[in-house]
């Protein structure tokens, strides 16, 4: 099974008031998960977004689509980044949850849909 | 199954280019020439770590080459018969008498090299056939290096080849006065697989190839084809002095590490010597050009036993004279810290201000990073720490981000 791991949050809020350490920190336990979860072959896809503030949303506006400068979402509710994993929901869990651990913002873990292999 | 012959490899890596622009020249079908290459590039790669390599390995690759395409054509031909349920036997015997080449001519790995960096392809397409077919990469070699599936690679490959031939190009060097700027475009493609491998976040990923190591082995190429060309010297020094510093720029756990704060002793001193020995031999023989420029700069700061020892007033010279030959908001944005080295940093930020209402200021990080470098020189901590957070924020690659963050958070906020 495949699991989306998702996190949220832009540049400034996840920041705000943390010493240099912390930050440190967070980066080394990023960085070594992601490693952890390559080595061991779970690791499907990982990415990161630019920050939320760089986005631009299309919207739907007097009946034809218009670019708009600032994310669909509230930035501290937007996509900053995510790991795909092929593993079992505990394990996608317990990745997750080491991660809120430290950085005590929520994550979300979501299946991703079966579909036939494109031809 | 253990790793290629490293020798091996880099044999044939050399011989590919060669052995595809002698087809080539001949047939003028890139595609099928190609695959023709790639075929006999594997039949080596499993038969000469066994059986030896043979005496002229460029006429052996050859030889396997032409075979294939021949036996291509003739599936072709023999299906495309049986379809029209005609027979004709003709033109197979002729490509059978052809396989008795000529002398190779150098000049076609160079033909080859200008066709993958035509004007009409996109900067990705010819980013993606020249590594293909100059440097001898697979398709699922450069798909990896650029973290992208390989069936989207493969796609952008065949497409590129499709435009060539659509643009009517022919294997032939250009025009006396296109050359110029022919190998212009071609350095720049260069410089791009160079960066894209230099500012790449570099995974543990074993199977990802060194884009820039392979950079740096094209303008090589490169430069025993064009060896009058002072620009295709200077992009290879520029190379080798900017990658010399590799080592240094990241720390064990991944984090960037700014020129002024590297270990120098970990510095690749024999990158060094030869960057230099290309400098000190090109400077002054050729007219001078922004990549001799850029390399200069980048010699001064690699002789430099400490960053404190470094000639600023020197670079601030060159940066002067690259703006003059070549003007860009980059080279402004360099020579502002060049500037604020010389005169301090309020001079700089005066220069960066010139920069505010241009076009680096809505589509670049490094502004707001250089200003913030200097904000925090001059002592203004909370506009540092301000420009820091918006750097951060607009910049897309990963370790700046990190970088960034940590520099604002060191400072105390505006109150």
């Amino acid at each position: 099974m495949k699991y989306m791991i998702m996190m949220f949050g832009g540049v400034g809020a996840s920041l705000e008031g943390r010493s240099p350490e912390w930050i440190s920190g967070m980066h080394a336990l990023l960085v070594g998960l992601d490693a952890q979860l390559r080595e061991s072959g779970e690791l499907v896809d990982s990415q990161k977004l630019i920050d939320p503030t760089e986005a631009k949303t299309v919207r739907f506006v007097d009946a034809k689509a218009v670019p708009t400068d600032g994310p669909f979402a509230e930035v501290k509710e937007s996509l900053a980044g995510y790991w795909i994993i092929e593993a079992s929901e505990e394990r996608a869990l317990e990745v997750a949850a080491r991660c809120v651990d430290y950085i005590g913002f929520p994550m979300e873990v979501r299946q991703i849909m079966d579909q036939p292999p494109s031809t | 199954m253990s790793g290629p012959d490293r020798s091996v490899d880099d044999l044939l890596r050399e011989l590919a280019p060669r052995v595809l622009g002698r087809l080539a020249r001949r047939y003028g079908q890139l595609d099928a020439c190609e695959d023709a290459t790639q075929e006999a590039l594997l039949a080596a790669l499993t038969r000469w770590p066994a059986d030896g390599t043979p005496d002229r390995p460029e006429a052996w690759l050859y030889t396997v080459a032409h075979r294939s395409l021949v036996d291509h054509w003739r599936s072709d031909r023999a299906r495309r018969q049986r379809e029209e349920r005609a027979a004709d036997p003709g033109d197979a015997r002729l490509l059978e008498a052809a396989v008795e080449e000529r002398s190779p001519d150098a000049d076609d790995t160079l033909v080859l090299v200008f066709l993958c960096c035509h004007p009409a392809l996109a900067p990705t397409a010819q980013v993606a056939l020249t590594l293909r077919a100059v440097g001898g990469l697979t398709t699922r070699e450069i798909a990896a290096a650029f973290l992208v599936p390989e069936a989207t690679m493969a796609k952008r490959i065949t497409r590129a080849k499709q435009q060539i031939a659509q643009s009517g190009a022919g294997f032939e060097l250009p025009a006396a006065d296109d050359v110029v700027d022919r190998v212009r475009a071609v350095l720049s493609v260069l410089y791009l697989i160079f960066n894209e491998g230099y500012t790449a976040t570099s995974g543990p990923d074993l199977h990802r190839v060194d884009l820039s190591s392979e950079a740096i082995r094209l303008a090589r190429l490169l430069r025993r084809l064009l060896p009058a060309d002072g620009e295709v010297a200077g992009l290879l020094a520029l190379m080798l002095l900017t990658d010399a510093r590799r080592p240094a720029r990241t720390d064990p756990d991944g984090a960037l590490v700014p020129l002024e704060d590297q270990d120098r002793s970990l510095w690749d001193s024999s990158a060094i010597r030869e960057g230099l020995a290309l400098v000190s031999d090109t400077l002054g023989r050729f007219p001078v050009g922004p990549y001799q420029l850029q390399a200069a700069i980048a010699a001064l700061h690699d002789e430099a036993p400490t960053a404190d020892a470094t000639d600023w007033p020197q670079i601030l010279a060159l940066y002067d004279t690259l703006e003059r030959i070549a003007p860009s908001p980059m080279v402004t944005l360099s020579r502002a810290v060049a500037m604020a080295n010389v005169h301090g940093p309020t001079a700089g930020l005066a220069l960066l201000g010139t920069l505010d209402d241009g076009d680096l200021a809505s589509r670049s990080h490094r502004l707001d990073a250089v200003r913030a470098h200097l904000l925090e020189r001059a002592g203004d901590v909370g506009a540092a720490r301000d420009a820091y957070l918006r750097s951060a924020r607009a910049t897309a690659s990963l370790p700046e981000q990190r970088y960034l963050q940590l520099k604002a958070s060191r400072l105390p906020r505006r109150s």
